[in-house]
Parts: C-alpha cells; sequence; structure tokens
C-alpha cells in the first residue's frame, strides 16, 4: 500500500521543497559564494573578525545575547512554574498580558522602551521626581538589555509554561514522601526535569537576539550590534562582501548554539527518561 | 509549612506581577499617547482621536499591503505547507529527513541574511523586486516551516495511520482519505499554524525592511517611519492600531490552543448505567433481526479465503512472518491467537491489504488473485483495536463513510445505516460525536461501520483488549452471535484464550512468526502438539521420570500408563509428560498416584488452586472442588488420569 503511494505523495511534497531551495538554499549559497568575491577574497572572514570594529560588535553582540539568555531563563521559570503550578484569580489576563508582546515587532518594542525609559519615559519622570536626576536608559547599552528582555521574556515563559505542564507531579510527590523539602524538590526533580526545556527555549532566545534588528535599529543607540553593522555594510557603505561575510558569521553562530542545544537537549531527554 | 508556603506564594506572585508591569506599562503608555492632545503635557492637555486620522492618511497603504502580504502568505504556506507536512508524516526517507532539518534553519537564520540573500540572488529581477511579491516571498520562507511544524505535530499526536487505515479499509483511495479523513482530522493543527503565519507576516520587520521598497511600505515599517517622524503621538496611535490588529489574533490562538473539554461527557456516559450497561445487555442479533437480514446474510457468507506460501520480512530484516499457507472455508469464524509480537498483527495485515506478503506469497479471496489489490478495493470490513473511529464525523456518519465511499446513493445510504443502527442497538447514539461515546459503545460503531458495506470477509485485530473484563465478557458474546447469524467469514486477532476458545470455529496458534498449531478448540486443548500451545492455551504440568514396566515412577511416585499410550515405548528411558490441572485430583491417603506438600494454596470460589511440589522439578498445580481448607506444608495425595497424560515437543 507504501509503494503506491510514493508518487502521489511526492506530488504533494516537491512543491514546498522547490519553493524552498529556490528562494532559501540558492539565495543563501549564493550570499556565501558573494562573499569571497570581494577584493580580498576567502579572506574576508579573517577581516570579519579581525578588524576591531567588527570584532567588538561581535564580542557585544554575543555578551549581550548570552546575557540577556541567562536573566530572561530565570526570571521566565520562575514566573512559567508559579503560572503553572498556581489557581487564582485573574490567572488568565495574567498570562495573556504576559505573553501579549509576543506577536510585536521589534521596531514596536523599541518604541516600547522609549516610553519607558527613554527621554520623556516614565522611569526618568520617576527618578527625576525622587532624586531631581532624569535616568535615561534607553540609548544605551542598558535599554538594549531591557529592550531584548521584553521580546524575550514572553516567548520563553510560554515555553516553559508548557514544558512545566507536562511535568509529572507524581515525581514531585514523590520526592515530598520521601521527606524533601519544598526547596530540595525544586533542585532535585523540578529543575533537572525542567533542564531540556530551559536549553531549547535559551537557545531559541539566544538565536533570535543575535539576529534582532528591529530594536536595535528604533533604539538607535551609540553601540552597533551585528545586525545594525551588516545593515549599515550593505546600504551605507556599499560592502556587499562584507555584509554577506558578517551575515554567513550570524548565521553560523546562531545555528551552531541551536544545533548544540538540541544536541544536549536530547542527550538531557534522554538521560532524564 | 502552611504559612511559609503561602508566603511563597507572594513572593512569587508580586515577582509574576512586577515583570508582568514590564511588559505592560509601556503599553499602557502608548495607549495613552495615542489619546492625548500633547503626550509632554500629559492627559490633561484632552484627549483626542485625530492621531488616528494622521494615521490613516499618512500609512493606510502599509495596512493594506500588510493585510494583503498575510493573506497572500497565509494561501501559499497552505498549499505548500500542509500537503508538503502530510508526505513528511506518511514517508519518513532521506530527503523528508533532510527537509525537516532544513525547515529549522530559517528559524535560525537572522531574517537579514535571508532578506540580504533574497537581495543579492534575486535583486537583478526589478520587475520582482520592486513589486510587494518579493516581500511575500521572504515572508513565505519565514513563515512555512511554523505551518509545517504545526501540522505535523497535530498529524503525529491524532494516530492518523489509523484512521487512514480505517477508511481505507471503507474503500477511501489516497485523495478521498486526503480531504476526509486527513485533512479534518489536521484542522487544529492547520488553523493554529494559519494564525501564527497570518501574525507573523502582519508583524515581520527584520526582513521586510531590507526587501521593502517606498512603493512597498508594510505596516512595520511604516511604525518604523512613524517612530523616526519624532511625533511620539502620531507613533502611540499607529501602535494602537497594530494592537488593535493582533488582539483578535492572540485571543483567536489561545482559544484554538485550548483543549476541549469533551472528554467529560463520555465519562459521565460511561457510569450511568441506563446507557451503557442496559444497552450493552440487550443482545445484538438474536432479538430482532428484520427479514430482509436473512437474504443480506446469504449474500455475506460467500467468501472463501486461502493464504499461499504467505512470509513477511520487514526492510530492516526482522522476520514477521515465516512462511505460512492457510484455507478458510467460507462463513467460517477462524481466530488467529498468540502472546504479542507473534506475528498475528501481521498475518491480519496480510490479509486485510495494509501490507504484501514477500514475493511468493499469494492471497486469494475465492478463486481470485487477490495479492495485489490495495486495501480500499479488496471489499473487507476491519475492526481495529483502537476502533479508528474518525472524530471528525458522527456515528451515523462514520457508519455510512464507506458507502458514500462507494457511491451508493443517499436513499440507499439512510436506510442502511438505519438498519445497522437498529441491529447493533445504538439508534440513539447516531448524532452523537465520537468521543461522546463510552468504549463500549464505540465497539459497536466500530462493528457497524465495518458490516454495513457488507464485506467478503470481517476482519477484527484485538477488538476486545481496549475494554474493561466484564464488557469484554458480554460483547464477546454479541460478537458471537453476530458472526453466526450474518455467516461472514471472519478472522479474529487476539492474545486471550478464552476468546479464541469461545469465537473461533479454528484457532491457529502462533509463536514468534511461526504457527504451532492450526485446529478446532477441543483440538488445540486436548491434543496440543507443543509445549507452548499446551502452556499458551490453559496451565499445564510437566512430570519427569523413568519409564519402567509400563509405570512412569518419578520421585514422588508412579502412574501406570495405558496399554495404548505411545510414551510406553522403551524400558529405563527418562521421559517427561504433561497433564493439566482438571485431570488430576486429591485422593484417600495411600490410594493416589503421588504424594506432595502444599505449597500454597488460592481459594477461588468454586474451586481451590493448590501448587503442590515434591514430585518433580516443577511445582505442580491442580484444582479441586469442595469445602476444604489447606494449609502450607500439608500433605496431599494427588491421583492423575492416565489416558489425559500427553507427550508434548519442547
Amino acid at each position: 500500500m507504501q509503494k503506491r503511494y510514493n508518487w502521489l505523495l511526492l506530488a504533494l511534497f516537491l512543491p514546498a521543497f522547490s519553493v524552498f531551495i529556490a528562494f532559501f538554499l540558492l539565495p543563501l549559497a549564493r550570499l556565501a559564494v558573494e562573499s569571497a568575491l570581494g577584493p580580498s577574497g576567502v579572506k574576508i572572514y579573517l577581516a570579519a573578525i579581525t578588524t576591531p570594529r567588527y570584532r567588538e560588535t561581535l564580542i557585544y553582540t554575543i555578551l549581550l545575547s548570552v546575557g540577556v539568555t541567562f536573566v530572561t531563563l530565570i526570571i521566565s521559570s520562575v514566573a512559567g512554574v508559579f503560572l503553572t503550578r498556581n489557581e487564582f484569580r485573574g490567572k488568565s489576563l495574567l498570562v495573556s498580558m504576559l505573553t501579549f508582546p509576543l506577536a510585536f515587532p521589534g521596531v514596536v518594542v523599541g518604541f516600547m522602551i522609549i516610553l519607558l525609559v527613554g527621554r520623556q519615559g516614565l522611569i526618568g519622570d520617576i527618578t527625576k521626581w525622587v532624586s531631581g536626576e532624569k535616568l535615561v536608559l534607553a540609548y544605551s547599552m542598558a535599554g538594549l538589555f531591557l529592550g531584548y528582555l521584553y521580546f524575550s521574556i514572553p516567548r520563553t515563559i510560554t515555553t516553559i509554561m508548557a514544558s512545566a505542564e507536562k511535568l509529572d507531579r507524581n515525581l514531585e510527590e514523590a520526592a515530598r514522601s520521601l521527606g524533601a523539602s519544598p526547596w530540595r524538590v525544586v533542585k532535585d526533580v523540578l529543575i533537572p526535569a525542567l533542564v531540556p526545556g530551559l536549553i531549547s527555549s535559551g537557545a531559541i532566545c539566544f538565536a533570535t537576539s543575535m539576529g534582532a534588528f528591529g530594536t536595535a535599529f528604533t533604539l538607535a543607540t551609540d553601540i552597533d550590534v551585528l545586525p545594525i553593522l551588516i545593515y549599515t555594510e550593505f546600504t551605507l557603505v556599499a560592502n556587499i562582501a562584507m555584509a554577506a561575510a558578517l551575515s554567513i558569521v550570524l548565521g553560523l553562530i546562531t545555528w551552531i548554539a541551536l544545533s548544540v542545544a538540541r544536541a544536549a537537549a536530547g542527550n538531557a531527554v534522554a538521560a532524564a527518561g | 509549612m502552611k504559612q511559609s508556603s503561602s508566603a511563597l506564594f507572594y513572593a512569587q506572585l508580586t515577582f509574576t506581577l512586577l515583570v508582568c508591569a514590564f511588559l505592560i506599562v509601556p503599553v499602557v503608555q502608548s495607549v495613552v499617547a495615542g489619546l492625548t492632545e500633547n503626550f509632554m503635557v500629559g492627559v490633561k492637555s484632552g484627549l483626542t482621536l485625530r492621531w488616528f486620522v494622521k494615521v490613516w492618511d499618512l500609512y493606510r497603504d502599509t495596512i493594506f499591503l500588510s493585510i494583503l502580504i498575510g493573506l497572500t502568505c497565509l494561501a501559499a504556506t497552505l498549499v505548500l505547507g500542509v500537503p508538503a507536512a502530510y508526505a513528511m508524516v506518511k514517508k519518513q526517507n532521506r530527503w523528508t529527513r533532510l527537509f525537516e532539518e532544513l525547515l529549522v534553519t530559517p528559524l535560525a537564520v537572522p531574517g537579514l541574511a535571508i532578506a540580504l540573500a533574497l537581495i543579492i540572488n534575486y535583486g537583478s529581477f526589478t520587475g520582482f523586486r520592486r513589486s510587494w511579491t518579493f516581500i511575500l516571498v521572504g515572508h513565505v520562507i519565514f513563515t512555512l516551516p511554523f505551518m509545517v511544524r504545526s501540522v505535523i505535530a497535530i498529524m503525529n499526536s491524532v494516530n492518523l495511520r489509523e484512521f487512514e487505515e480505517g477508511a481505507a479499509s471503507l474503500g477511501a483511495g489516497f485523495w478521498q482519505r486526503f480531504f476526509q479523513i486527513v485533512i479534518p482530522n489536521a484542522m487544529p493543527g492547520i488553523l493554529a499554524g494559519s494564525l501564527m503565519v497570518f501574525t507573523l507576516s502582519i508583524g515581520e520587520f527584520n526582513l521586510t525592511w531590507m526587501l521593502h521598497t517606498p512603493q512597498t511600505k508594510t505596516l512595520p515599517v511604516g511604525l518604523a517611519d512613524s517612530y523616526a517622524s519624532m511625533r511620539l503621538e502620531i507613533g502611540s496611535a499607529y501602535t494602537i492600531i497594530f494592537f488593535l490588529m493582533i488582539i483578535p489574533l492572540l485571543i483567536a490562538m489561545q482559544w484554538v490552543a485550548k483543549p476541549r473539554k469533551r472528554k467529560f461527557v463520555m465519562e459521565k456516559l460511561d457510569h450511568s448505567p441506563t446507557a451503557t450497561e442496559n444497552s450493552v445487555l440487550k443482545p445484538i442479533v438474536a432479538t430482532s433481526v428484520p427479514p430482509s437480514r436473512k437474504d443480506e446474510a446469504r449474500t455475506m457468507s460467500g467468501t472463501s479465503l486461502r493464504l499461499v506460501n504467505c512470509a513477511k520480512t520487514f526492510v530492516d530484516g526482522t522476520h514477521a512472518l515465516e512462511t505460512f499457507s492457510l484455507e478458510v472455508q467460507a462463513g467460517e469464524t477462524v481466530v488467529i491467537l498468540g502472546p504479542s509480537g507473534c506475528g498475528k498483527t501481521t498475518l491480519l495485515r496480510i490479509i486485510a491489504g495494509l501490507e504484501s506478503p514477500d514475493s511468493g506469497g499469494k492471497v486469494f479471496f475465492d478463486d481470485e488473485d487477490v495479492t495485489e489489490i490495495p486495501i480500499e478495493k479488496r471489499n473487507v470490513g476491519m475492526v481495529f483495536q483502537s476502533y479508528a473511529l474518525f472524530p471528525n464525523m458522527t456515528v451515523a456518519e462514520n457508519i455510512a463513510y464507506g458507502l458514500k465511499v462507494r457511491g451508493v446513493e443517499a436513499a440507499k445510504r439512510t436506510r442502511r445505516v438505519s438498519e445497522m443502527l437498529e441491529m447493533m442497538k445504538i439508534g440513539e447514539l447516531q448524532n452523537r460525536r465520537i468521543d461522546q461515546l463510552s468504549g463500549g459503545q464505540k465497539q459497536r460503531v466500530a462493528l457497524a461501520r465495518a458490516i454495513a458495506v457488507r464485506p467478503k470477509v470481517l476482519l477484527l485485530d484485538e477488538p476486545l483488549t481496549a475494554l474493561d473484563a466484564k464488557l469484554r465478557d458480554l460483547l464477546r458474546v454479541e460478537i458471537d452471535s453476530l458472526l453466526r447469524s450474518l455467516g461472514i467469514t471472519a478472522i479474529y486477532v487476539t492474545h486471550d484464550q478464552a476468546e479464541a476458545m469461545a469465537l473461533g470455529d479454528r484457532i491457529v496458534v502462533m509463536n514468534i512468526a511461526r504457527v504451532a498449531q492450526v485446529g478446532a478448540p477441543r483440538e488445540v486443548y486436548f491434543e496440543p502438539k507443543t509445549r507452548f500451545v499446551a502452556e499458551f492455551i490453559g496451565t499445564v504440568n510437566r512430570i519427569r521420570g523413568c519409564l519402567q514396566q509400563g509405570r512412569l515412577v518419578f520421585p514422588g511416585g508412579s502412574v501406570p500408563l495405558p496399554e495404548s499410550s505411545a510414551a510406553r515405548a522403551g524400558e529405563n528411558v527418562d521421559i517427561e509428560l504433561f497433564f493439566r490441572p482438571e485431570h488430576a485430583v486429591l485422593a484417600e491417603p495411600g490410594k493416589g498416584h503421588l504424594r506432595a506438600t502444599v505449597v500454597a494454596s488460592f481459594f477461588m470460589g468454586d474451586r481451590t488452586r493448590l501448587i503442590i511440589e515434591g514430585s518433580s522439578d516443577d511445582y505442580l498445580t491442580i484444582e479441586t472442588k469442595g469445602i476444604q481448607s489447606f494449609q502450607k506444608g500439608q500433605q496431599v495425595e494427588v491421583s492423575i488420569d492416565p489416558t489425559a497424560l500427553l507427550k508434548l515437543e519442547s
């Protein structure tokens, strides 16, 4: 029965596959080729990571993304587990509010940060009222950090809530029946069980932060991140080869992060089972 | 303890509320800013809607374009993604796995890089570059993975294969299955994917900013423009419009993701004695068979079945079934019995046409060679272990499905369905959804659906396994009387020996891909050919001893062997003989064949089962009627019916 329909299945599969090849794989391959067609050839990749301006941006971007990932994971696990484990009035409203920014494009996130900690921001008004000094964070590294947190938290909370819901509550009850204190339960049962989910949502958080363009674009900070650098190389400097090379570097970093996480989370799942 | 846990609760709640404030305060600020005359002055400057008018004048084209791109992108991902997802679920090979891997990459590769790649590769086609379809292509590549993964997830979770096999057994071809079974059952995933794709497309900025031209600006591009225009109020008003657009989408997404709570209804039905138990107790066929049924029975009974040299080796080299031939008379019920993993389901699937036998094997219905005929053309009725009832159809629609596929006209279809409903005593359930049925009711619908098409052969794959013990007994009686009254040729697969004995005209006992014995129930029970058969069907005791002067002598005693017994051949040879518990009785002291010590006794109501030791390597099991109770360590004497001693191949 299987063999008979192979051709039909192929016919169902081919359109998506060919669109994907034509508009994703082929252009990406072209991008890779184009990066090496500049005056410096393949050495452009060496330039991309040794030229101080590029290297600093790369390091900044990675540090920012790693920092955002860690803080996001901590905040989201506490809130996510709390929300799956407790029932109270208004919970669904709280969950909807926490996940509402999920659909915001980066530009809107940037605008939100301007409203919160910008020149006319709420925090600025409050700090001015309290201490006389206006606190403006939006256009510095701190503003960028807050912006990245803003778009990372809703996504991460939803995935952590999903994996917390799948946890077997019997495991925790068993630990408690054996005399474990609430903290021990968290340490010995809850966190190990959440680890695969944390690794994969952390990796996605890292990848999105690395590639985020809109937030930094709106905040127009003095510190460049890699996507902004690529954009300026391409549009302002018209250094197409460098823009392509930096895109490839960026793509490689996020792709490696995701694959490593997938391998690690897979192993962790197997070990837990 | 109570106090510390409530302190913990409030600490966590406060924390979560703070996180929420961080996310929502700026949203509220933007809403206020978009509605006030002058944001710098605050709300006291007065509320106004004029910023919305301004946004409408300046940016309405971007809103329209975003909706256009969003909808086209949705259409494209549906047309491309849903069939591809189905193919990937059905066919797991190198190519589909590669594609599955590749589908993750648009999530890993930043939008900026995708956009750059598209511009470098296709930017020279200026007509394309300047039109909105250029943005569309980027959006399709970016959103397609979400659609495919959402659909694959749902397809993997609904046991699509069983539903499809069920539809195929009723005669549905490839496209009928795809549109009538696959798509409706994947609907929640398709819906979730669609909402996701549309929302992502509406809000996409990373790719779009690179791909847009002054003539093709989308909503987020317009937002970026409005933020750069330094009028905070206009930016805010525009942001409010964006919020208003995505809020319904987000609410719809939550609604789709929420699990439906129909199970509750089912449990209620399961526990109500009037709904389930009574209808189960009504015998299906015996009471009210309409006169026409007799004719039907005749038309259904006429097919004999023949398997010739059928074997099955799977692609990975496992032998699921050794070469095997079987003839089944028209109207006969043959039960295939064996432990799990013995190949009995493979055998059934070969008969059904869901698997093909290794080359050389042939399947005949009457004299017609059906080996090459797929299940949907074989005209078999199949009842699956999980029933495989289509959740997207009602009870009546399920029963009618096979007729519909065969193009039976509506009036005739309705008539046949109501006959079936009446015959199965499930008339009151006809408009129920499948998830509102109890296990026993599902079982009846599955039977009705299989019989409604008047199949040549009825195939039942462990149909009672999913039910509890009491219901199983009742339904066994029902299926038996149904099979007898229809006179249909039936193949029944089970691992339950009691079911096999009750239902089968003949039993095929299987063990590890091999047929151990074929015979009538009595034959298989009383004259098992191998130790496996004897042990699998009922309990059997083994005694090992030495043959001396026509007696079997063993540590705890000796038994005379009858003159005719084949086991008598030889003198002073060691042999093993077997007997069933019911062929031994307790004897008066001094009169038994063997003496033994009670190890354990189990009182079973009508009888007591004794486990004894002392006369053989193994414990022996015997059964005794009567009211006597036994203590551990008590000495008993047992006599065995010598004619019931069996010699078995191991």
